[in-house]
């Protein structure tokens, strides 16, 4: 069954835009126009996941879900905002939501957003060894191997290597590594991130070795098993 | 100027109140005069009570044979104000100059007041039964009093008229002057609503509270005037920027329109020039958020020597691909008040700039030092770079939204990285400034806190 999402958002074309595109991608997608409503369907009805818009008529974004939330739903929410700040953000997170996302957006980062939610919460477990193909991460000794080869890494590689490895054939865009494992919320420009994962890559792959990471043109990465 | 009207005087503070004292005083004089009548009438009276009884008392012992020519040596020596008269038991005049007993006469030994019809007079008056059934009364006439309390009246009156006509010519005189003033104050708000910003508010220099207020009024339109100029500036640069990719885009979709078939790497040619227009909103954006944002929000102790240590961590990959050195310079802990994200975001974007700049004018021999500047200056942040400096004339506004030195176009950006940077400078109230090296340029965030040992002052508003 194609996982079911809430689509709360007050600007008809942004929700269109939204829904159309959460269809095509394979979900299925109920909408509301306004905080109140979004709400109540969201109380009433089982979703997988949820995004929400910060300013809303009725009640507004950071009232859904705290309300939400203390009605004892977990359901995964991605707050959309125009409201970039740090502040607003942690004001997000603090309310409950468990991403948050900067309007304007490209139509794949919400995507890759909404993804990673939805993995994260049929994670189950917490597991203490990753592995995808023949790349391996040991989280409790904190060592990398390729197939019988050690590959070392520096703390923040290390941090950059779990989170792709966590979300494997998911792609991530640069602005949610950089949230993710630097945690800093400004645009680190296109070149930043793009550099910090080809030197990733470098210590992964050695020539003759099936590439594990892939670069989506103008949108992110993948790590993946060949 | 047209002409004032009346009823605009009236309402002049100064006018009504000149008009609330010359009130207060027109009220207050007939109270005064009056408490001065009151006191004197009731002094008066009492005395002249004494005097008749006493005369009352003498003439009751004198024995009666004798008493008509006491009543005439009486009135001899007493004039024409004291009154006599002796009447029978049966009324009948027996002596003195009261010629007919008066109606309503008190009791024994009582004073009261009487007036007397046929000449108008009003008597004090005290009566004694004598012996033989015959009536003494004994009367002073005190018209006096009576006429002293018109004449107190008179003068309460025309005093409170001459005080109120007085205190309206004042406050109608004295409110001209601030009206005029305030007229031409209004004129020169309506001038300023209707959109010229270059007017001021007219200052008399007599320094008053209109002055002082018009000083007020005065600053705070020129700092609208340069906000206005500088989003006027921005709006305009703003509509430049976003114009060139927009105008690439429309051109690539109007060919892809006309092509028999489209490529993949044509729409992500069209998808790149809007990120390009996305970005830069994504900038401007962070720039408004940063200028709206209250300040000390989330303020607390940072390293700087943190900040620096972690800025080249992130950009040692990026400098690396670009063939730039970057180092780090010698550190030592400086502990400063601010925001360690923003912080971090202002001297991420200086370092980046750095890069870029020197990367692309040296190329591989291109070299950024990020350190915590000389001694003398303690709380400093400083980015050196051997890239080919910005010319002077251009410092001040590379720190405005969306400007880009002319000839640097080529390098991707937004070009508000640095106006981002002046944006958080300036809600740390550091300071940032750009200056020369002998190859290069220098950026330094000064850090010292303005505000630090003020700390008597009272907190700003």
């Amino acid at each position: 069954m194609s996982p079911r999402i809430l689509v709360i958002e007050d600007d008809v074309d942004t929700s269109d835009e939204i829904a159309a595109l959460l269809t095509t991608s394979g979900f299925e997608t109920r909408r509301s126009l306004d905080g109140g409503e979004g709400l109540k369907l969201a109380l009433s009805e089982p979703f997988d996941a949820i995004t929400l818009d910060r300013i809303l008529p009725g009640y507004d974004g950071l009232e859904v879900v705290s309300r939400l939330r203390e009605a004892g739903r977990h359901t995964p929410v991605l707050m959309v905002s125009a409201l970039g700040d740090v502040d607003d953000r942690v004001a997000g997170l603090r309310a409950g939501g468990d991403d948050y996302m900067i309007k304007p957006f490209a139509p794949v980062e919400l995507l890759a957003r909404l993804e990673v939610l939805l993995r994260r919460r049929s994670a189950g477990e917490p597991q203490l060894l990753l592995r995808v193909g023949d790349l391996e991460l040991d989280l409790v000794s904190r060592e990398a191997r390729r197939g019988q080869r050690r590959i070392e890494l520096l703390p923040r590689e290390f941090k950059l290597l779990e989170y792709m490895m966590r979300n494997a054939g998911q792609m991530l865009s640069r602005r949610m590594i950089f949230e993710e494992v630097w945690e800093y919320y400004f645009d680190p420009g296109t070149n930043l991130i793009e550099v910090h994962v080809a030197k990733l890559r470098k210590k992964i792959d050695t020539p003759g070795e099936a590439s594990l990471i892939r670069t989506e043109r103008g949108s992110g990465y993948v790590l993946d098993a060949p | 100027m047209c002409s004032m009207r009346l009823s605009e005087l009236w309402r002049t503070t100064t006018a009504r109140l000149t008009l609330l004292y010359g009130l207060v005083f027109a009220l207050g004089v007939p109270v005064l005069l009056g408490a001065v009548y009151l006191q004197s009438s009731i002094y008066l009276t009492q005395r002249i009570d004494i005097v008749l009884q006493a005369a009352a008392d003498t003439l009751e012992r004198v024995p009666r044979p004798e008493l008509p020519r006491r009543i005439e040596e009486a009135e001899a020596i007493n004039g024409s104000l004291a009154v006599f008269g002796l009447f029978s038991a049966d009324g009948r005049w027996l002596a003195g100059n009261l010629t007919a007993l008066p109606a309503g006469l008190p009791d024994d030994n009582k004073p009261k007041e009487l007036p007397l019809t046929p000449r108008a007079r009003t008597l004090r008056i005290t009566v004694r039964s004598l012996p033989g059934g015959e009536t003494l009364v004994v009367g002073r006439d005190i018209n006096q009093l009576r006429e002293m309390r018109a004449i107190i009246a008179s003068a309460s009156l025309w005093s409170g008229v001459t005080i109120l006509v007085a205190g309206l010519g004042c406050g109608v005189a004295l409110s001209i002057a601030p009206l005029r003033r305030l007229r031409s104050m209004q004129a020169a708000a309506q001038d300023i609503a209707a959109g010229n910003l270059k007017r001021r508010m007219p200052i008399s220099r007599s320094g008053d509270e209109l002055d002082v207020f018009a000083d007020a009024v005065n600053y705070m339109m020129s700092e609208v005037e340069r906000l206005m100029n500088e989003i006027k500036g921005a709006t305009e640069t703003i509509a430049h920027d976003l114009r060139t990719p927009l105008t690439r885009a429309r051109a690539q979709l109007h060919r892809l329109q006309q092509a028999p078939e489209i490529g993949a790497a044509d729409i992500s040619r069209v998808v790149g020039e809007i990120d390009t227009v996305l970005e830069r909103f994504r900038a401007l954006l962070r720039i408004s958020e940063l200028e709206a944002r209250e300040r000390r929000a989330g303020f607390s102790r940072v390293d700087l020597s943190d900040i620096a240590r972690q800025a080249v961590d992130l950009y040692q990959p990026l400098a690396e691909s670009q063939g730039v050195n970057l180092s780090l310079g010698p550190l030592r802990g400086v502990m400063v008040e601010a925001d360690p994200k923003l912080l971090f975001e202002a001297v991420s974007n200086l370092v980046d700039n750095a890069i870029k700049f020197s990367g692309a004018s040296r190329g591989p021999g291109g070299r950024v030092v990020v350190s915590l500047g000389p001694d003398e200056r303690p709380a400093q942040i400083v980015i050196d770079d051997n890239g080919p400096g910005i010319a002077e004339g251009e410092r001040l506004a590379v720190l405005q939204r969306f400007y880009r030195s002319e000839d640097k176009r080529l390098i991707p950006g937004s070009g508000l990285g640095l106006s981002i940077v002046a944006a958080i400078v300036r809600l740390h109230r550091f300071e940032l400034a750009l200056q020369d090296l002998p190859v290069g340029l220098r950026a330094v965030i000064d850090c010292t806190d303005p505000t630090e040992g003020l700390a008597e002052l009272p907190p700003e508003r």
